[in-house]
């Protein structure tokens, strides 16, 4: 048994299962609608109910308040349909996000190379062809670790049947130690996606900066690769952050491209080079190469940033003091089990960055 | 698929921008004439992005829901003779200073709002300020409302309105919001609704809403709630003022930062009256003033202001000092209070052993070495006969109009003193930062009106001291001021309690 739910206002029709709660259907079905602790406490994905009824589930009382639940106000993360429904969320319609359903995938390995000391590239087949926008993740079913470990897609949508990922081993990391030492090629692995509203707004004409740091250069090299298949002609600058020569992975890639492209820039930088790497280019981090190649100003493009979170951090500090704003970056972060806990205490200032 | 239906956004876009309309035959510049007075540069107000999306007939449902809930609670309250209720009859005079200081301020922010709303060339702007105008108009009825019933049975609070506009220290606070209304439309917009609203509302509402809560008042308590809700909006607005003004234009930078030092430097100096309603006025204690500064202003305002180092903003000019003040101002401010205490409109009292003993815990480093010693001679001299009040009346600072009575924050047994000569006059300051928001605009505060000159000027009435206070001031004299001991208040209290 299952109910049909229209999502206003764009009319977007999902099926629900018999328990399943809105939420996940509109996003296994590739309908997006604001969401963020998914249990219920934060009230970002209420949504109005205009026909049809539905269990509130453990919706908090604080999150939906009672005046709310007389006017028919639900929360989609905890909201079961018990007829079919037409609802309205508070739905800010990115015109550049297409939205594919997710699906679910079995991914086999065809091959795992060194990309660095520290970093794998790992690729599968997939049993179906893919449907992503570059710069979207999937999630990947590492056996004997519980839960999913999430991976930036590195290749470009148009290679729909293959998969490669950029594996960093992360220190005491269950998933990525597997995934370094343990894997072999033939092994089949559980994969779902794609996820993630990290994307190229092409419709919005202004250059595209990309700041990667370590193997969040996958997302990039994807958003990158598909941007010059299909003849962009924006002026699109890479600037690749890493320690050394060894770490600076994939760099003959963007090296080419550089020379075959006019309209993209691509400058690595190397925080800490060995003696032995006779490095000729930027000394630095990557935001400082950045700074250095725009003259300190970035009004006039997008953004968009992969990497560890101490990159993104100090690369939005360059970006903003260079008049580049929230509405202009984009980013995701690559959270590590090593990043550890570090509960700050955050403002409301910004809602994304 | 159906035809689309409009989103929340796109109603709410055309209920604000869309109302909005061009100026064909008029100059725009004439329309909205100060817009381009402080020097702040807006290019775009396009890029204003509502901070809510709240529309008119939604906001009233939500407002009217609230207003019934919190009258019936009101009703209740005083069916019940909910006074009765409070922990001890000395928390009625946090709320009297609160009904006469910080209440009438509500009805300023509305009056405030609803001005700057007019003059923002921006239509989102413009509704967000009149939405918040509404609020304050909202808050200071309601709150008037929730403090009436205590005017039936205590002194203190039936000239509130009158006594905000002649006594000492309520010039204090609003001289504060006079300065903030009669600057341009945007440092209003900086002074009340970014620093005051966002950054210090919680030390204001955390003291007034958990002590009524500590101390049995539900009717103040259910007060706070519903204009809490409100609250969230408020903020929202004021931390969108800020990125907005910041992204606009680089030029916008030092001028937003110059308004950002003046008004936590003056906001901090209104604070003092919390602080000394925490540490003395509620019988029994939320917090230190110590411990709510520390949690609501270091640590909530520094992460917003880590944040807003992004943009180039740095910690407001003088938190050093700042942070040594959460030491001092409680003490120094109701010991000030303590020996005015025949010229105030509510009663003053020692502390008792037990909050004597509370204090010195809170404040280690500072309390038995300063201020205990004080209060010990205060009691020596009670216990004698001989409580005393000062003859003199204080010299006030031409900012923010406090007493000076302030001391040093590294030697507490020296008063802080600064002054400035200006055409030929000297004028007098508690502080640095009061001294360098005289200099920056001379000409607006040598205006201002210092309840303590005006006496001597001979506009107050008088000449005795007890004219001047119960026929300019309408202090009830004998009943409202003097201490809590011997009060009516006190006796009314102790005869409904039968202890008297």
């Amino acid at each position: 048994m299952s109910y049909e739910v229209t999502v206003e206002p764009t009319g977007d029709i999902i099926e629900v299962e018999e328990g399943q709660t809105i939420l996940d259907a509109a996003l296994r079905q590739g309908v997006w609608i604001p969401f963020a602790c998914g249990h219920g406490t934060c009230a970002t994905c209420k949504v109005q109910v205009l026909e049809g009824e539905g269990d509130l589930g453990n919706a908090s009382p604080f999150a939906l308040m009672d005046v709310e639940r007389e006017e028919g106000k639900v929360l989609a993360c905890c909201c079961t349909p018990e007829s079919d429904m037409v609802i309205e969320a508070d739905i800010d319609v990115d015109d550049d996000f297409i939205g594919y359903p997710i699906q679910d995938f079995i991914g086999t390995v065809t091959e795992i190379k060194d990309l660095s000391p520290t970093i794998k590239g790992i690729l599968f087949t997939l049993d179906k062809g893919i449907e992503f926008q570059a710069g979207q993740y999937i999630n990947l079913n590492i056996p004997g670790v519980e839960g999913s470990r999430a991976f930036s897609i590195a290749n470009k949508p148009s290679d729909s049947q293959i998969l490669e990922l950029h594996v960093r081993q992360v220190p005491n990391g269950a998933g990525t130690t597997y995934l370094h030492e343990q894997l072999q090629v033939g092994d089949t692995l559980d994969i779902s996606g794609p996820y993630g509203q990290f994307f190229v707004r092409k419709s919005d004409e202004q250059g595209a900066i990309f700041i990667a740091g370590g193997s969040g250069l996958s997302s990039p090299q994807s958003m990158i690769l598909d941007m010059l298949e299909e003849q962009d002609g924006r002026p699109i600058t890479l600037f690749q952050g890493a320690r050394n020569v060894s770490e600076l992975y994939n760099k003959d890639i963007f090296e080419k491209l550089a020379q075959e492209f006019d309209n993209f820039t691509y400058i690595p930088a190397l925080n800490a080079p060995e003696e032995s790497d006779d490095w000729q280019g930027f000394t630095g981090f990557v935001h400082e190469a950045a700074i250095e190649h725009f003259d300190g100003r970035f009004e006039g493009n997008k953004a968009y940033l992969c990497g560890p979170p101490l990159m993104i951090d100090a690369a939005i500090t360059a970006l903003m003091q260079g008049r580049l704003f929230e509405r202009d970056i984009h980013m995701e972060r690559f959270v590590t089990a090593a990043d550890g806990e570090k509960e700050q205490n955050k403002s409301a200032l910004f809602k994304r960055i | 698929m159906a035809a689309k239906k409009l989103n929340i956004k796109d109603k709410y876009r055309l209920l604000t921008r869309d109302l909005d309309w061009d100026f064909s035959y008029e100059d725009r510049k004439d329309a909205f004439p100060y817009e381009e007075f402080e020097g702040l540069k807006i290019t775009d107000w396009d890029k204003w992005e509502d901070p809510f999306r709240l529309t008119m007939d939604t906001y009233w449902k939500y407002q009217a829901e609230k207003e019934k809930k919190l009258y019936a609670i009101f009703d209740a309250f005083s069916q019940n003779d909910g006074h009765l209720n409070v922990s001890d009859p000395r928390y009625v005079n946090a709320i009297k200073l609160f009904l006469t200081g910080v209440s009438p301020l509500e009805y300023q922010a509305y009056q405030g709002f609803a001005h700057v709303g007019r003059q923002c060339g921006g239509v989102g702007a413009r509704v967000a300020c009149q939405m918040q105008a509404l609020d304050e108009l909202r808050h200071v009825q309601t709150q008037i409302h929730a403090m009436s019933h205590y005017n039936k049975f205590f002194d203190g609070l039936q000239e509130f309105s009158h006594q905000h506009d002649r006594v000492w220290y309520l010039s204090v606070p609003k001289s504060f919001f006079l300065d903030a209304r009669s600057a341009g439309p945007f440092e209003f917009m900086v002074a009340i609704g970014f620093s005051f609203e966002y950054v210090l509302t919680n030390l204001l509402f955390v003291p007034f809403m958990s002590g009524a809560a500590h101390n049995g008042d539900m009717a103040t308590v259910t007060f706070g709630f519903s204009a809490q809700s409100d609250e969230a909006r408020h903020m929202t607005l004021g931390l969108e003022v800020i990125k907005f003004f910041l992204e606009q234009h680089e030029d916008n930078l030092p001028i937003v930062q110059k308004w950002i030092d003046k008004w936590f430097w003056r906001g901090t100096r209104l604070l003092s009256i919390v602080a000394m309603m925490m540490d003395y006025m509620l019988p029994n204690k939320v917090m230190s003033w110590k411990e709510a500064w520390e949690v609501y202003f270091e640590d909530a305002g520094g992460s917003l202001f880590k944040d807003l180092a992004r943009y180039g903003i740095r910690m407001p000019k003088y938190s050093e000092v700042i942070e040594k003040e959460k030491e001092h101002v409680s003490h120094q401010a109701w010991w000030t209070f303590y020996t005015h205490g025949h010229a105030t409109g509510f009663h003053t009292f020692i502390p008792s052993d037990e909050e004597l003993d509370w204090l010195s815990e809170k404040y280690p480093d500072t309390f038995d070495k300063y201020y205990r010693p004080l209060w010990e001679m205060a009691k020596e001299k009670e216990a004698k006969g001989e409580r005393f009040y000062t003859t003199g009346l204080p010299q006030l600072c031409q900012t923010c109009q406090i007493p000076m009575l302030f001391t040093e924050m590294d030697n507490p047994n020296q008063n802080s003193m600064r002054d400035t000569v200006y055409k030929g006059e000297r004028y007098h300051f508690c502080s640095d930062g009061c001294c360098d928001i005289f200099e920056e605009e001379p000409e607006k505060y040598v205006q201002s009106w210092l309840p303590v000159h005006q006496i001597f000027q001979g506009n107050c009435g008088g000449p005795e001291m007890t004219d001047i206070l119960s026929e300019y001031y309408k202090i009830n004299v004998g009943a409202d001021n003097m201490d809590m001991k011997g009060s009516p208040d006190e006796e009314r209290w102790n005869k409904w309690k039968g202890t008297a």
